[in-house]
C-alpha cells in the first residue's frame, strides 16, 4: 500500500492546475501500485477544498492561527505537523507531491529537514516501471535525467507544470477531514507588496508561451507576441538578450538564468537557440520556431519550423488562430 | 557571516551519460556555482558596511577547495572544508547537516547561499541548513539591507515584488540581480592560491550522514525527432502549421 499526498496549493479561487494534475497522477499510480491517495490544503486554501471532491481518497484540512496569511514558519510547522501524524506504512513508499511554486521552494526542503525526510524538486515524472516506483528530473540544466528509485521511506517531491495530465478517472469517496495545526509565529514580515508588470505564474504555468528575441527587433514589435498569446490563451517570454537590453522584466525571461517552462506549445519568435535558452524550454511539448536564419541551432530543438521574418509570420499566425 | 560555497561542474562543461546508463561523465572544469558568487559579493558589500568578517564553507568528497580558492579571492576573510568520503554524492540533507553543524561550530548571524546549484538545480540546500540551525529563511533575494539585528529584503513574488523583513541570526538565499560579482584582483588570487584551508570530517562536526534516495540510472534528454520545415508566404505557412498543430500535434 504505497501512499500518495498531495498538497493543494491555491490561487486566484481554484487550486493551481498543477493540484489537479497531481491529484490525477496518484489515482493512477495508486490504481495500478495499490495504495491511497490524500490531499491536504492548508489555512484559506482548504476553504475550496469541496473541489477535492473525488479526487482522493481522503482530503485532510489544516486550520490554524499561523496560516493565513500565508508565512512560510507557519506552513513549516503546519506541514510537519500533518506529516508526522501520517506516518508511513512498514516499507510501503510515501510520496507527498507538491507542484513547483515558490512556496513549495521555501517550504518543502524545511518540512524535507524537519522530518528527516528525502527531497527532490524540479521533477518532470513519476512513474511505475515493473512494479517499481521511479521518479525523474533534469540535472546539468538538462542536459541529462537522473532517475531514482523510490522504496521505503518518505520523499517529498516538486513537479514541474505540465509533468502529468489531468484527466484521469476520478470519483473516489472522498473523506473529509480537519486538524489543527500548533500555533506558530511568523519570524519574517511583510513590510510592503508591489505588484509588477509581468505575473510570471502565467509564464510558467501557461499552457502556451509565446517567445520573442532579439530577431523580434524591440518593444515596438512586442504586440505582436501579446497578440498571438492572447489568441492561444497563452502568456508571453522573452530572451536573456531582450531582458538585458531592459526591453522586458527578468521576471519573463525564459532560460537557464530566467525561468523555466513546460508548456504544450512554445513558439520561438526571432530566438536563436543558445543552450542556455533551451534550458529552460526543452521540456514544452511542442516547439514551433520561427527564425530568418535557416541554420539557426533554434530548429535543432524545434517540432515545426518556419524559415522566415517573424514580424510577417506572427501576424499571419494569429489571424489564421482567430479564424478557428 | 558565513557563505555557503558549492564547487560545480563548469555551466559549459560536457556531459554524457555511460553507456550502460549509470553514471554520467561530466568534464573536469569546475568552480564556484554561480549563485553563491553571487553570495560571496554580497557578503563583501555587506561586511564593508557592517563590519562583519566573512567565511566560506563547503562540503565535498575531495572536492570544494577551486570554490573556497574564488570566494578567497574575491576578498572573503577564510575559509573551510567539509571533507568526506561520505559527502560523495551525498543526499541534499547530508549536505545540509555537515554545512550547518560548521556554521554552529564557527558562529554565525548571518548564512547566505545561492538559491540553487547549477549541476543538481535542487535548491534544497540553504532552506535546509535554515531549518536545521532553527532559524528564519527568505528564499531568491534580489535586495539586501542589514540595520543592527534586522535584515531587511527585497524578491520578485509572482505578482510583482515584496520586502520583508526578518530577524538575524537567519538563512538567505540569494537570486540574480542581488549583486554584480567582482572579478578578482591578481593579489587576491595569488593569496588565495597560498591560503591553507581547514578541513574537517563529518564526525569532528558531530553530523551524520543518510544514504541517498536510490539511484536508478541516468538517461539522456529525449530527442525530439528533426523539425517539420516550412515554407512559402507567411499567409500560407501560417494556414498549414494552424492545421498541424490541430490535426498532427493535437495541441489547438
Ligand atoms: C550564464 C548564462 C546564462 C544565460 N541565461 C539565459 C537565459 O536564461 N535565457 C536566455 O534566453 N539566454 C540566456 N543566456 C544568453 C544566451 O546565451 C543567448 O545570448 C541569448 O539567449 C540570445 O538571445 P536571442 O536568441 O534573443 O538573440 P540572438 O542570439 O541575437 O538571436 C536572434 C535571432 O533572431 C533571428 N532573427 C533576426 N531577425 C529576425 C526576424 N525578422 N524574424 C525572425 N528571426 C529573426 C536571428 O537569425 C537570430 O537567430 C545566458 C548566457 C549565459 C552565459
Ligand atoms: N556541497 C556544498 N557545499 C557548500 N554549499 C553548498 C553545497 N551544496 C549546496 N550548497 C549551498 O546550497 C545552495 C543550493 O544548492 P542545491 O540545493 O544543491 O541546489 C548552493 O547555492 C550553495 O550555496
Amino acid at each position: 500500500m504505497s501512499r500518495f499526498v498531495v498538497i493543494a496549493e491555491a490561487r486566484d479561487g481554484d487550486y493551481r492546475p498543477s493540484t489537479y494534475e497531481l491529484l490525477a497522477q496518484a489515482r493512477r499510480l495508486a490504481g495500478s501500485l495499490g495504495g491511497e491517495v490524500a490531499a491536504l490544503t492548508l489555512g484559506d486554501d482548504a476553504g475550496l477544498r469541496d473541489r477535492l471532491s473525488g479526487l482522493a481518497h481522503r482530503v485532510i484540512s489544516i486550520g490554524g492561527a499561523g496560516l493565513a496569511p500565508y508565512s512560510a514558519d507557519g506552513w513549516v510547522a503546519a506541514l510537519g505537523s500533518a506529516l508526522d501524524a501520517l506516518p508511513a506504512r512498514g516499507a510501503a513508499p510515501q510520496v507527498i507531491l507538491f507542484g513547483e511554486s515558490p512556496r513549495t521552494r521555501e517550504v518543502l526542503p524545511r518540512v524535507a529537514a524537519r522530518l528527516g525526510a528525502y527531497a527532490a524538486t524540479n521533477a518532470v515524472d513519476l512513474f511505475e516501471d515493473g512494479g517499481r516506483l521511479l521518479l525523474r528530473r533534469p540535472v546539468y540544466g538538462g542536459k541529462a535525467y537522473a532517475v531514482h528509485e523510490i522504496g521505503a521511506g518518505r520523499v517529498l517531491a516538486a513537479f514541474r507544470p505540465h509533468a502529468f495530465g489531468a484527466d484521469a478517472p476520478a470519483g473516489l469517496p472522498t473523506a473529509f477531514e480537519e486538524v489543527a495545526a500548533p500555533a506558530t509565529e511568523s519570524r519574517v514580515t511583510v513590510l510592503s507588496s508591489e505588484a509588477g508588470a509581468a505575473r510570471t505564474v502565467d509564464l510558467t504555468e501557461a499552457n502556451v508561451v509565446v517567445a520573442g528575441g532579439r530577431g523580434m527587433k524591440g518593444p515596438d514589435n512586442f504586440h505582436l507576441l501579446q497578440e498571438l498569446a492572447d489568441a492561444l490563451e497563452g502568456a508571453v517570454g522573452y530572451s536573456r538578450a531582450v531582458v538585458d537590453a531592459g526591453q522586458a522584466e527578468h521576471a519573463q525571461q525564459v532560460g537557464k538564468s530566467g525561468k523555466t517552462v513546460s508548456p504544450t506549445l512554445y513558439v520561438a519568435a526571432g530566438i536563436s537557440g543558445a543552450i542556455h535558452h533551451i534550458m529552460g524550454m526543452d521540456t514544452a511539448k511542442v516547439v514551433v520556431a520561427i527564425n530568418t536564419d535557416p541554420s539557426a541551432p533554434i530548429f535543432g530543438y524545434a517540432d515545426y519550423g518556419i524559415v522566415g521574418d517573424a514580424l510577417q509570420v506572427l501576424p499571419a499566425l494569429t489571424e489564421e488562430i482567430r479564424r478557428g | 557571516m558565513v557563505v555557503l560555497a558549492k564547487e560545480v561542474p563548469d555551466l559549459e562543461a560536457m556531459v554524457k551519460v555511460t553507456a550502460d546508463g549509470g553514471a554520467l561523465e561530466v568534464e573536469k572544469r569546475r568552480g564556484l556555482n554561480f549563485f553563491d558568487e553571487i553570495a560571496v559579493e554580497a557578503a563583501l558589500k555587506l561586511e564593508q558596511s557592517a563590519g562583519a568578517s566573512v567565511l566560506a564553507v563547503s562540503a565535498g568528497a575531495g572536492t570544494g577547495i577551486e570554490a573556497l580558492r574564488r570566494a578567497l579571492a574575491m576578498g572573503s576573510d577564510a575559509a573551510l572544508l567539509v571533507d568526506d568520503p561520505a559527502l560523495e554524492h551525498a543526499d541534499s540533507l547530508t549536505v545540509a547537516r555537515a554545512l550547518a553543524a560548521a556554521a554552529r561550530r564557527e558562529g554565525f548571524d548571518l548564512v547566505l547561499a545561492g538559491k540553487q546549484a547549477t549541476d543538481d538545480e535542487a535548491g534544497l540546500v540553504g532552506p535546509m541548513v535554515a531549518e536545521l540551525l532553527g532559524v528564519p529563511c527568505v528564499t531568491n533575494i534580489i535586495g539586501l539591507q542589514v540595520e543592527g539585528d534586522i535584515a531587511r529584503v527585497t524578491r520578485e513574488t509572482e505578482a510583482g515584488r515584496e520586502t520583508l523583513s526578518v530577524a538575524l541570526p537567519a538563512v538567505l538565499t540569494v537570486e540574480k540581480g542581488l549583486a554584480e560579482p567582482r572579478v578578482p584582483a591578481v593579489m587576491g588570487v595569488m593569496k588565495a592560491m597560498k591560503a591553507q584551508i581547514p578541513r574537517v570530517t563529518l564526525a569532528e562536526l558531530g553530523a551524520e550522514a543518510q544514504p541517498p534516495l536510490t539511484l536508478a540510472g541516468y538517461a539522456t534528454a529525449p530527442a525530439r525527432p528533426p523539425a517539420k520545415m516550412l515554407e512559402g508566404e507567411p499567409a500560407t505557412v501560417a494556414v498549414e502549421l494552424a492545421r498541424l498543430l490541430k490535426e498532427e500535434a493535437k495541441v489547438l
